[in-house]
């Protein structure tokens, strides 16, 4: 009898303890997340560890990891982290770095394009994560429109060059105020914007920004650098879109309001992120299947990515750690990328079956091989905040662009300072 | 006091202590913790109290200009809100005290606006709103008017704001100022009608000063939801566009969980805490000197 209990005893003990083997992640209800989630049966298959996925939106997901770095041991065994919170966490000491664990799997981070790996990976030469997927931002716009003869010949013979997908930032400008004022095509605009406060505007105004040269500090000062010629320039422009040459409301329009005036057919384009182009050729969201195409700006598109990371308060980081080298693989980015996954690393876009899938891919390369990097330090979050309401003031309240970007280098110049990058 | 009574009064503190216990820890507790922070320097960063700053952070809170607009853009959005909510609450509690059948129905339907969370009433009419796809401008096409920017431009964002919480709050007034209605003597309106009263001069001279502790209380309640207004800014504007609609309490958010400044966002709280408490004690002696 003694030792039929001893078996029972010994049965469930080992049943608990294969059930305790499960890892918890926090992540954002975005598409790439879906595609994560449809691995997870191949990944139990392979470790025998269960993922638990906690899936919420994006402005409840800061919210909800602080408590959870704060504390010794927290619940998330694995994070994703935006670049907007890189710096933050890094300062705090919320991240385990990487290395030990990468060399000693022999995985090679040059596999990643470098502008991901430097804005979600490395900090500093440490590596901290590993990029999951990106959201850099291009240039979306109506081929149809383009290749319309009828458009063409009236392009012409008003700015005096073809039109035709723009590589310069005055020429993509003259097709807004075309498309806008002579294409006769009623209630249709040019442009249509994400003027939203914070982070849509300040995203998409960085686009502006890095097209007429500007940018938004000195790389060897850390100076801030926005309220130059370049930047005010930019700010002109992109008040004009707004209020010239796009819909009405689009000061207030939140990158899904802006996407949806897109794909209702009613603006030639709009800058936005690059996880949306496929979704302009799904029946059921969009009017325009077929007919939008992506491309880089001209002068270059803003970066943007999440990274996996596992945190210093993490219950199991050998576990988590499995999970990343698994999701990371190239053989599961592959199928994260065959799915309609945001690719980080560079192979994919090379990849025959997936170009066969996606004919964009090689622009897309292009687009994140050439994209810039947000400025990322501790205070970045603030610094957003401060960036979009001096920009909704200008484009909305009739605030001279050079007084707002003034007041955005001063305040920028006081977060660098308090963050000891600036002198 | 004789002894049975002292043994009540013992026994009656001693069944209360539970209650008053955890009254404490979930009330008093996080608001002297509030006071504390305020005064030392916990960020996210670092999150310790054992720095003391003293009142650095509440001298701060009044040389930043923008909690200051934030102040006085919540000081405006609470006026209007609680005046016409009150003004249109009433006349709907007006008008259902008179009606005599399907009184549940039409408390079914005002109520149901109450009963939402406000992050969806922000959702449904961000898209009833939207200038080039939203219902709203449709249906001004159909009658040649608009389009409207309800939410691009500043000045219409404040007062769309307004009339989103409006819609979402107005049925609190109606439901509170037609319990009170209903507790109305009946007397005194018989009274008045012999003596020739006509309804308007029933409603000034009976129903007004009547009602007067039911509407102060109704308006203290509501003017101290309407302070702490968030969700509906939030999913709406982000406090845009400009700072039209940046409301403080999405402003002290913004201080705790994106500047991570939890001591300089909780001396911003207890500045609101104060502002609320001081306009409540005036209210409430304006209460009791209508008692007396």
């Amino acid at each position: 009898m003694k030792k039929f209990l001893l078996a029972t005893s010994m049965l469930i003990a080992t049943a608990f303890g294969a059930d305790a083997k499960t890892i918890n992640i926090l992540m954002e209800g975005v598409p790439d997340t879906r595609y994560v989630q449809e691995m997870l049966p191949e990944f139990k298959e392979k470790t025998g560890i269960d993922v638990q996925l906690e899936v919420v939106n994006y402005a409840e997901m800061h919210t909800k990891l602080v408590p959870q770095l704060v504390s010794p041991e927290g619940s998330y065994d694995v994070l994703i982290v935006d670049f907007y919170w890189v710096g933050e966490f890094i300062k705090a000491g919320w991240l385990q770095p990487l290395d030990e664990r990468i060399a000693a799997d022999g995985i090679d981070t040059n596999r990643y394009i470098p502008s991901i790996m430097n804005l979600t990976g490395k900090v500093d030469g440490v590596t901290y994560m590993l990029p999951f997927y990106n959201y850099a931002m291009g240039l979306t716009y109506r081929t149809d429109l383009l290749a319309d003869p009828k458009h063409q010949e009236a392009f012409k013979a008003k700015y005096g060059r073809d039109l035709k997908v723009p590589t310069e930032w005055q020429e993509y400008l003259d097709q807004v105020k075309y498309f806008t004022e002579d294409a006769g095509i009623e209630g249709f605009k040019g442009v249509v914007n994400q003027g939203l406060r914070p982070d849509p505007i300040a995203m998409e105004w960085s686009n502006y920004l890095f097209a007429r040269g500007g940018r938004y500090y000195d790389p060897e000062t850390w100076q801030p650098t926005l309220a130059t010629p370049e930047g005010i320039q930019a700010l002109v422009d992109y008040r004009d879109n707004i209020q010239k040459y796009g819909p009405i409301g689009a000061a207030n329009f939140s990158f899904d309001d802006a996407f949806n005036v897109a794909a209702q057919g009613k603006a030639y384009s709009y800058l936005t992120f690059n996880m949306f182009r496929p979704v302009y050729d799904d029946p059921a969201s969009s009017q325009v299947v077929g007919k939008m195409e992506i491309t880089p700006v001209p002068g270059g598109s803003l970066n943007g990515s999440w990274g996996w990371a596992i945190p210093t308060s993490s219950p199991d980081a050998d576990a988590a750690w499995e999970f990343i080298k698994f999701i990371e693989s190239p053989e599961i980015a592959k199928k994260r990328a065959a799915l309609g996954g945001a690719a980080t690393q560079a192979a994919i876009f090379d990849d025959p079956d997936l170009i066969a899938k996606y004919s964009y891919y090689p622009q897309l390369k292009q687009l994140l091989q050439t994209s810039h990097n947000f400025p990322v330090f501790t205070y970045t979050p603030q610094f957003v905040e401060v960036l979009g309401r001096e920009l909704s003031l200008a484009v909305t309240d009739g605030k001279d662009p050079k007084e707002a970007l003034e007041t955005v280098d001063r305040e920028f110049a006081e977060m660098l300072r308090k963050d000891g990058k600036l002198q | 006091m004789t002894a049975i009574e002292r043994r009540d009064q013992r026994f009656g503190l001693l069944m209360s202590a539970p209650g008053l216990l955890a009254l404490m820890l979930v009330v008093l507790f996080p608001v002297f913790f509030t006071l504390w922070t305020s005064t030392s320097d916990f960020t996210l960063l670092k999150p310790s109290n054992d720095a003391f700053v003293g009142l650095a952070h509440y001298a701060r809170a009044f040389q930043s200009n923008e909690f200051l607009h934030a102040l006085s853009v919540t000081l405006w959005f609470v006026l209007a809100v609680v005046l016409l909510e009150f003004l249109i609450g009433f006349a709907a509690a007006l008008a259902l005290d008179k009606v005599e059948h399907g009184k549940t129905f039409y408390y079914v339907v005002l109520l149901f606006p109450l009963l939402m969370n406000p992050v969806v009433v922000g959702l449904i009419w961000r898209m009833f709103l939207h200038p080039t796809l939203g219902i709203v401008n449709y249906l001004l096409s159909l009658a040649n008017l608009g389009p409207v920017d309800w939410l691009g431009n500043p000045a219409n964002a404040f007062w769309t704001v307004v009339l989103v919480d409006i819609w979402h709050q107005v049925s609190f007034m109606v439901v509170l100022l037609l319990a009170g209605l209903s507790a109305l003597p009946k007397e005194p309106y018989e009274a008045a009608r012999l003596e020739g009263a006509g309804t308007l001069r029933c409603f000034f001279w009976l129903t007004l000063p009547l009602m007067r502790p039911v509407i102060v209380v109704t308006l203290l309640i509501r003017l101290i939801f309407a302070v702490k207004t968030y969700d509906i800014v939030y999913i709406m504007t982000r406090g845009g566009p400009g700072q039209a609609t940046d409301l403080v309490s999405y402003f002290i958010y913004r201080q705790a969980f994106v500047g991570l400044d939890i001591s300089q966002a909780s001396a911003m709280a207890v500045i609101l805490l104060m502002a609320v408490l001081l306009l409540t004690a005036w209210l409430h002696r304006y209460m009791r000197s209508l008692a007396a």
